[in-house]
């Protein structure tokens, strides 16, 4: 063997069997931004269980010709592309996920005060409001709909909406919605000042009523024959979740529902952020659509809140007993995060105002809220 | 917890967050101006087959998940051939290719006697009471035309948009009196009208789903109270009667229970409440009887002397029945 021929393997080595001289500047922000995102999670601990996935499937699928995101030689799946494919793409992963929520859930406040349902439909007004809006700057009708229920800050919802309707947008839309679920207690705050005067922060809610075992039992069974028989694209979700719940209320069935809420929901929580992350190649998130993404996120989350919180202070017109309109930016879903949010400026108001039971009601009534959106939107495209 | 959100609320880098989105936003409007056309994601692909005298397309309309179908069909003339047209070539000011949500057709009818027109009737359930149908003609001015559609209901929710076109007229793309009409076209929707009206209704449907929801809920809420509570005043003790406890209560309870836990539990209750009649009855033989302060009246006095009670009245009842 010659020195030529030497050094024209260690050339095509180079070039086809490493990434160096591959890797493209696009693919090196998208390696920053994956750094962010690992960042927001590791040190401000925004949302880490699904920050951390997520970012490092961003940070793994930008590396050239890395084999997990394609397809192989004889057409099977590499490794991420298969928990994408049988995971997201199926809609099997998001179901899933509202299954270990609901084994996770008490609906108690929820049960104790029926009325905060009220609150978590009007709090999905910046999801309309933004569908509309997104359409004025080029997106499609589905993908309208998938970038609007961001501001329903549930983010199987988003992934679940967003895979159906817009795969292209699937990266953007999960690390915006996670990524505002996280910023809760920055957005929600001056907006809650905003709309509510000192007076109004102050009204202390009537204790809630205790809710027997026997009415939680059954509040699954009811809840999921009144949505799916009205809405029955929301099936899958409402399903699973109520499902879960069952579970954890029948409490004949122990260990499923423990499995449900703890290994279940860690191994596919594990499966979905890197999935959702891994979507994120430069090629499809360095445009100006991902960006766009984020900015309207941003407005539908503050929109949602208004929404929440307009919706009490009408509601408190025909109420004798007022409710505290802080509760209502609880209504945008992001469990529990919007009711501590709406204790801690509860509290902030008045030092003895302990809300966080109350403001549950509308927060549990989001997930249903946000859910009912997301199936409203896909019997729309049906 | 509540000091670590307190903590986050400065508002300042969510103000420079908005700040330098809203800046790039403006930055790339201009790119969002040029993609407002139709993505090719979108771009429905028609495929056609021949029913007899007629001829169906199956695709997916624009802003929509499942396929429909779309039927032509001839009054005069036979139906030679439908075929479907990329939106870009009849791309015009005049109209919003987001309008056409299934694309454009090109029908062509053969054997129609010359100069005589025929209807065409273009039927599915896809299309709603507002369609209409509007015709393209490039050497027209302005190519563009509602074609004034009679939009006409049938059986199973279809509706059928009828076309009057003349052979050589205007419509005809051919232009000439040939026997041949050639029709370029397709329905047109309100996109803004449609995405609006769907933005209202199904923003409303949520709170009507949920207000149903909430009634169901406040519904059970009633039944469940009032069950509980007919249940508390069923605990509650009544009013003991004077007679003695019963003389084999003990007896008569063991052979009422099955288990043998239940057994043991009603046991250790009857050794509870002998031991409380014991020292009831020992209290009175003294010579000031004891009595209990008020001080002492906690609940689990309390329910030592309720479940006394209950078990003599239980057993009296039992003797009379």
């Amino acid at each position: 063997m010659t020195w030529e021929q030497v050094l024209e393997l260690i050339k095509s080595i180079l070039i086809t069997q490493t990434g160096v001289p591959n890797l493209a500047i696009k693919e090196v922000v998208m390696i920053g931004i994956a750094f962010f995102f690992l960042y927001l999670a590791v040190a401000k601990e925004y949302e880490p269980l699904l920050l951390v996935p997520i970012g490092f499937g961003i940070f793994l699928v930008n590396f050239p010709l890395a084999p997990l995101m394609g397809y192989s030689e004889h057409g099977y799946p590499e490794l991420i592309r298969a928990f994408y494919k049988y995971g997201v793409e199926w809609e099997i992963i998001p179901p899933m996920i509202f299954l270990g929520l609901g084994a996770m859930t008490d609906f108690g406040p929820l049960i104790a005060n029926p009325k905060t349902l009220i609150v978590g439909a009007g709090a999905q007004l910046g999801v309309f409001v933004t569908y509309l809006g997104t359409l004025f700057f080029g997106f499609t009708l589905k993908e309208a709909a998938s970038v609007a229920i961001i501001g329903g800050a549930d983010g199987p919802t988003t992934i679940y909406l967003t895979a159906k309707l817009a795969p292209q947008l699937l990266g953007a839309n999960a690390l915006a919605a996670y990524s505002y679920m996280a910023m809760v207690p920055l957005i929600q705050p001056p907006i809650m000042r905003l709309m509510t005067t000192v007076e109004q922060r102050r009204i202390k809610m009537r204790q809630l009523r205790p809710v027997s075992p026997r009415e939680k039992l059954l509040f699954p069974l009811v809840a999921t024959f009144l949505i799916v028989l009205l809405i029955p694209a929301v099936a899958p979700l409402m399903g699973m979740f109520m499902f879960g719940n069952f579970m954890r209320e029948c409490g004949v069935v122990k260990r499923l529902s423990d499995t449900a809420q703890n290994a279940m929901m860690n191994i596919i929580t594990i499966l979905l952020g890197l999935s959702v992350g891994a979507t994120m190649k430069a090629d499809v998130f360095l445009s100006y659509k991902p960006l766009l993404v984020f900015t309207l996120g941003l407005f539908d989350f503050v929109i949602c809140t208004f929404g929440g919180i307009l919706t009490v202070h009408v509601m408190n017109r025909f109420l004798k007993t007022k409710m505290n309109p802080l509760i209502g930016s609880a209504g945008v879903s992001a469990v529990p995060m919007a009711a501590r949010v709406s204790q801690v400026e509860g509290l902030r108001a008045d030092s003895d105002n302990w809300l966080i039971m109350h403001a549950m009601g509308p927060n549990l009534a989001g997930v249903i809220g946000s859910a009912a959106a997301a199936g409203m939107f896909i019997a729309m495209f049906n | 917890m509540y000091n670590r959100i307190a903590s986050h609320t400065s508002p300042k880098p969510l103000i420079l967050f908005l700040t330098i989105c809203f800046a790039m936003v403006i930055m790339y409007s201009s790119a969002a101006e040029a993609t407002q056309d139709i993505t090719p994601e979108e771009t429905p692909q028609p495929t056609f087959t021949r029913d007899g005298e007629n001829i169906v397309a199956s695709l997916i309309p624009r802003a929509k998940s499942t396929s429909v179908l779309i039927a032509f069909s001839v009054s005069e003339g036979r139906l030679a051939e439908v075929k479907g047209m990329d939106f870009k070539a009849a791309a015009r000011p005049e109209v919003d290719g987001k309008d056409f949500k299934s694309e454009l057709f090109v029908v062509s009818v053969a054997d129609v006697p010359k100069g005589a027109e025929t209807r065409i009737d273009v039927s599915s359930d896809f299309f709603s009471k507002s369609t209409e149908f509007w015709g393209f003609n490039a050497n027209q001015v302005p190519s563009w035309t509602n074609m004034n559609a009679d939009n006409r209901s049938q059986a199973d929710r279809i509706r059928t948009l009828g076309i009057v076109v003349r052979d050589g007229g205007p419509l005809d793309t051919d232009g000439a009196a040939d026997g041949r009409i050639t029709l370029i076209g397709g329905p047109k929707d309100s996109f803004w009208g449609y995405a609006l009206g769907t933005l209202f209704i199904r923003f409303f449907g949520i709170f009507l789903v949920l207000s149903v929801l909430m009634i169901g809920m406040m519904l059970s809420g009633r039944i469940f109270k009032r069950v509980e509570d007919q249940k508390k005043r069923n605990a509650q003790p009544l009013p003991a009667k004077s007679s003695r406890p019963d003389d084999d209560f003990q007896t008569q309870r063991l052979q009422d229970v099955q288990s043998p836990a239940d057994r043991s539990s009603v046991q250790e209750t009857a050794a509870a409440v002998a031991a409380a009649l014991h020292l009831h009855v020992s209290a009175l033989q003294t010579d000031v009887p004891l009595r209990l302060r008020i001080s002492e009246r906690n609940p689990w006095t309390q329910q030592g002397r309720d479940r006394s009670m209950s078990v003599r009245y239980i057993t009296s009842r039992r003797k009379q029945v």
